[in-house]
């Protein structure tokens, strides 16, 4: 029965890949002997989202705030909700008003969302672990697969080929609260004679957050008090790169990335003490020849959880082995914008899991993907991508999920651009290890949820002067999201696909920047309205919670950025303002109110005859703002740290 | 113009101080107060999110007002509610916070519900149930932090001086102390079920030490006194009717076909305290687990226990008597994320109507 569902869905697959090819064989046809294959160099999928809005976090952003985890760092570089347990808690994403499945998270290509509960506790994910950065609105599921609905992160590591000789760091950073953090490393370059070049980076860190608060409650303005909960997070981590790469550029690399985090809840005190501690080792191989490239990895999450003396903690083991080939056929027309890439690949996931709380053994599953990612640029002005993808798995069937993308620019002219977007796209979750396995809570009937994106965007980018440049966007997203996952506490808390989430909503980028010599200064500030709802009735109760925002999504965020810097020195300003968040279905409790945090930042370059060092002094929470956890705990007050870190080329001769 | 300000202001305050002694040389009764009357509903939230409430249902006009420590005291209760009781004038409400270590015990004014005093986390964990136990005195029962294996440690009870607002002592007591009943001079301490144990205490409230420990039957439950005088008990799966002079049972009363899969909870008695009303619950492994069940009585005469008519057709996490009218008061949530309801019947089962009331109404104080 199974076998002929999938081999209809292959059949509607191949049917559709049966339109892209003929166009592809259409474009190679019209140029004939004037077109080049094009030799592709990254393998982003971001090529292919056209008409999604990409937003690219730069270096020196990561390199100022390097000491933090990411939970910490996004939420004042995007108008993204996080939900926090706390500081050095868990922090999960909810992004355009989606719940934290459903913001796929990338490490160099794979999925690193927990296969247990389909998620990334962004306060475990230090900025350190990462090279570049990319955050992409909206679904994205043809080109990332399960889990990109709201949106995803796309974290990357990238050699630095340009890096003459060896360069070493070694830096440390103490705070408030007597938390700290360090980090030491080093990267390298090498050319062979024989044309070989051979780089790769590599680094340890670790923090220590102790947060010795002093206090045992906050109040603010307005008399409310929130407790504090005493917690302490340890966190340590390895990351190894390698690549080699051919005078052809043939490269073959390998990243691992090791974490370890430890969050106990009530340190001091024996009989409270609850201890969480994950770990992931991240193994990760590619070889890329030509325009094909062929990837093996090995992801494996540990997570234990337990109280008193931790001795006998419940336990959670996954493994995955992920093998991903991908080819490119790229052309181009010479003499003409015309461009065509075709992508096609597939990925094969297998899971091991020996979960405590799916009642002993170890459980397997395997997932496939196959895509087709097809760019077309049809002149200097448009440029289309029409994607497709199909999951398997042998328990469920996978919705198709294909999108359609459009990017045309009005105008291109040196000064004034302004481009016009649209995308409509399918999008899926496929059920997590706990939604299929979890003892008795768990549903083996459990359906991958799907969802429907639209959505298109405007921007516009102006030079106004030789010194100032600005730019202006805007996205309006509707996000239908169907079969969501519930866990039913009619049936006793067992998940079933009960509800549907209409997320709608829009954003507005603006952008001044100021440039002269090396004087830079400038302000840039992303607000986002977010209705996100539940839509359908169910039971006789679900009329209590439809339309209704749901919760922790605030209607309002803003986040901006001010910035001043003058050769090596430089200013950061950063803000956030959350509007009230519900925090319960039917809006029956008091809200937690809106807030404002400002944090800012001041770092700067000392050198040291060939050693370099960055001096990093950080504010954070600047006004002292008291806003509430999830738990309806106190969130940190003021803090202050002061970071240094030494680099340096090493033996150069 | 200033002079006028100034003139009227020193009148109004003249006429304040003449208005207090008025108030005070006079013996006319107090004014009324907003939480005079009314039915209290324990709400006791969902447990990670500390958002426990006491909310106020006019059982009459049905006006409701929630969260009434939050409305008059702007905070909000930091933690779940495990119950709440009045003793002499004086509120007491216990708030077990989701993390250990962070519970507390908030003290109102019981007429106008300003906070008064609280009781540090450093006494307490885990606070179950609240009684009186003299003037002002109350009896806090607690189970204690668990074991790392969860399981249950000896549990305390806590006395509580509302002259100064202090812990005075704790007794030690079994394991998972829960529901606690005091009678005379008696405080009857029972268990909680999963704690194991199968003793109750008897606490002198004299001398606040324990008079007496007695085997009851595998984890017994408290109901509370009927009628006669009577103690019943729920423990291993039978109704236990307790004798407080004699100190012994008296007879257990079984059900006349006992069910493999359900079992019984939320008990009250009846308005007259001659019958006790209990759900009777399982959970439907064959209907994707759906929590299915009815609400039963028997008399305190019984012999057995028939469950052949239910009283209502429905299972509920909270049932209570309302003293003044016999009227029953059911507590249900349809998720511990959204507000939770509260059913009124009729003595005979014949629906009233339904009220709002917080997250997770599970206990009701009549006044």
């Amino acid at each position: 029965m199974s076998f002929v569902v999938y081999s209809v869905r292959y059949r509607i697959l191949f049917s559709l890949l049966g339109i892209v090819l003929p166009l592809f064989g259409y474009a190679q046809e019209i140029g004939n002997k004037q077109i080049d294959e094009v030799k592709v160099t990254g393998f982003a999928t971001e090529h292919f989202m056209a008409g999604l809005k990409v937003q690219k976090i730069d270096s020196a952003t990561l390199v100022r705030f390097q000491f933090q985890t990411l939970a910490d760092f996004l939420q004042f570089q995007s108008p993204i909700a996080f939900k926090s347990y706390g500081s050095g808690q868990l922090t999960s994403i909810s992004f355009r008003g989606t719940s934290a499945m459903h913001t796929a998270v990338l490490w160099n290509g794979l999925n690193i969302n927990s296969p247990m509960a389909g998620l990334t506790d962004f306060s475990t994910v230090p900025v350190l672990g990462f090279d570049e950065m990319s955050i992409q609105y909206g679904s994205a599921a043809s080109c990332v697969g399960t889990d990109a609905v709201g949106g995803s992160i796309l974290l990357s590591s990238v050699p630095k080929w340009k890096q003459k000789g060896s360069n070493f760091t070694i830096g440390g950073q103490y705070g408030s609260f007597d938390n700290y953090n360090g980090q030491a490393g080093l990267r390298f370059v090498k050319v062979s004679k024989s044309g070989f070049q051979f780089s790769g980076k590599t680094l340890f860190y670790g923090s220590q957050y102790n947060n010795h608060f002093n206090a045992t409650e906050r109040t603010d303005n307005a008399g409310r008090t929130y407790p504090i909960e005493p917690s302490e997070t340890a966190q340590k981590g390895f990351i190894q790169d390698l690549y080699l790469k051919k005078k052809n550029g043939n490269t073959l690399s390998l990243n691992i990335w090791l974490t370890d985090n430890k969050l106990a809840i009530q340190p001091d005190v024996i009989a409270f003490r609850e201890i969480t501690q994950s770990k992931a080792y991240r193994v990760l191989s590619a070889y890329q020849f030509g325009n094909t490239n062929v990837k093996a990895g090995f992801v494996k999450d540990i997570l234990d959880y337990g109280t008193g003396d931790f001795l006998n903690p419940s336990h959670s083991e996954t493994d995955r082995y992920i093998t991903r080939a991908e080819h490119e056929f790229s052309i181009k027309k010479k003499d003409s914008f015309q461009q065509t890439s075709l992508r096609i690949g597939g990925e094969f996931v297998h899971y091991v899991a020996k979960v405590d709380g799916y009642g002993g053994g170890s459980i397997t599953e395997s997932r496939q993907d196959i895509f087709a990612l097809l760019r077309q640029q049809f002149t200097q002005k448009l440029t289309a991508s029409l994607n497709l993808r199909q999951a398997f798995s042998t328990r469920y069937l996978a919705p198709f999920t294909p999108s359609f993308g459009l990017e045309y620019a009005v105008i291109s002219d040196k000064n004034t651009q302004i481009k016009l977007t649209g995308n409509i796209a399918k999008s899926y979750r496929l059920p997590t290890l706990n939604e299929r396995y979890w003892k008795v809570l768990g549903n083996l009937n459990i359906q991958p949820e799907s969802g429907l994106n639209k959505e298109i965007g405007a921007g516009w980018k102006q030079v106004i002067s030789a010194n100032i440049s600005t730019s202006l966007g805007i996205n309006v997203y509707h996000n239908l999201i169907d079969n969501w996952t519930y866990w039913n506490p009619d049936k006793g808390y067992r998940v079933e696909n009960l509800q549907q989430v209409l997320s709608q909503g829009f954003e507005i980028s603006s952008n001044v920047k100021y440039l002269k010599d090396n004087n830079l200064a400038g302000i840039s500030a992303t607000y986002a309205y977010t209705d996100a709802s539940q839509r359908k009735v169910y039971d006789a109760y679900a009329v209590d919670i439809i339309g209704k925002q749901l919760i922790y999504v605030p209607l309002h965020t803003l986040t901006g950025t001010a910035y001043v810097s003058k050769g090596d020195w430089s200013l950061n300003i950063q803000g956030l303002y959350n509007s009230e968040r519900y925090i319960t279905f039917d809006h029956s409790e008091r809200p937690f109110p809106s807030y404002f945090i400002v944090n800012s930042t001041v770092s700067g370059k000392i050198h040291f005859g060939k050693i370099q060092s960055n001096l990093i002094f950080q504010v954070n929470n600047l006004t002292d703002t008291v806003y509430p956890s999830v738990r309806k705990n106190a969130m940190p007050g003021r803090s202050f740290s002061v970071g240094l870190v030494f680099s340096g080329n090493v033996f150069n001769k | 113009m200033q002079f006028n300000t100034i003139y009227t202001r020193s009148l109004a305050v003249s006429a304040l101080i003449l208005g207090l002694n008025a108030c005070k040389s006079t013996s006319e009764p107090e004014p009324s107060q907003p939480y005079d009357t009314g039915v209290f509903v324990i709400n006791r939230g969902n447990f990670f999110d500390n958002n426990g409430s006491i909310s106020l249902i006019n059982a009459t006009t049905k006006a409701l007002s929630f969260d009434i420590f939050q409305t008059e005291n702007i905070n909000s209760l930091a933690g779940g509610v495990s119950d709440y009781a009045e003793v002499d004038g004086k509120g007491i409400i216990l708030v077990d916070n989701a993390t250990a270590g962070k519970d507390a015990i908030e003290i109102v004014n019981a007429r106008t519900y300003k906070s008064v005093a609280k009781i540090p986390s450093s006494d307490l964990e885990n606070p179950r149930y609240v009684a009186k136990a003299g003037t002002n005195k109350a009896y806090v029962t607690c189970w204690d932090s668990f074991n790392a294996d969860y399981s249950y440690k000896p549990g305390y009870v806590l006395v509580i001086d509302l002259t100064t607002n202090k812990v005075t002592k704790k007794i030690a007591v079994q394991k998972g102390a829960n529901k606690l009943l005091v009678v005379g001079n008696e405080a009857i301490v029972a268990t909680t079920t999963y704690s194991g144990a199968t003793a109750i205490s008897i606490i002198d409230t004299q001398t606040d030490a324990i008079k007496q420990t007695v085997e009851i039957g595998y984890e017994p439950q408290l109901i509370g006194a009927d009628a006669n005088g009577k103690i019943w008990f729920y423990a291993d799966g039978k109704f236990v009717k307790f004798n407080l002079n004699s100190k012994a049972v008296e007879s257990r009363i079984a059900f006349a076909s006992p069910s493999s899969i359900k079992s019984a909870g939320s008990f009250t008695f009846n308005k007259e305290k001659t019958a006790i009303l209990f759900a009777y619950s399982y959970s439907d492994a064959a209907d994707n687990y759906k929590q299915k069940g009815e609400t039963y009585s028997f008399g305190i005469n019984d012999s057995s226990i028939l469950t052949t008519k239910p009283v209502i057709n429905k299972v509920f996490s909270g049932l209570s008597t309302d003293p003044n009218t016999g009227n029953i008061y059911a507590g249900f949530s349809p998720s511990l994320k959204q507000a939770g309801y509260v059913f009124r019947y009729q003595a005979n089962g014949t629906l009233i109507d339904s009220l709002k009331a917080g997250i997770g109404p599970e206990g009701f104080l009549f006044k």
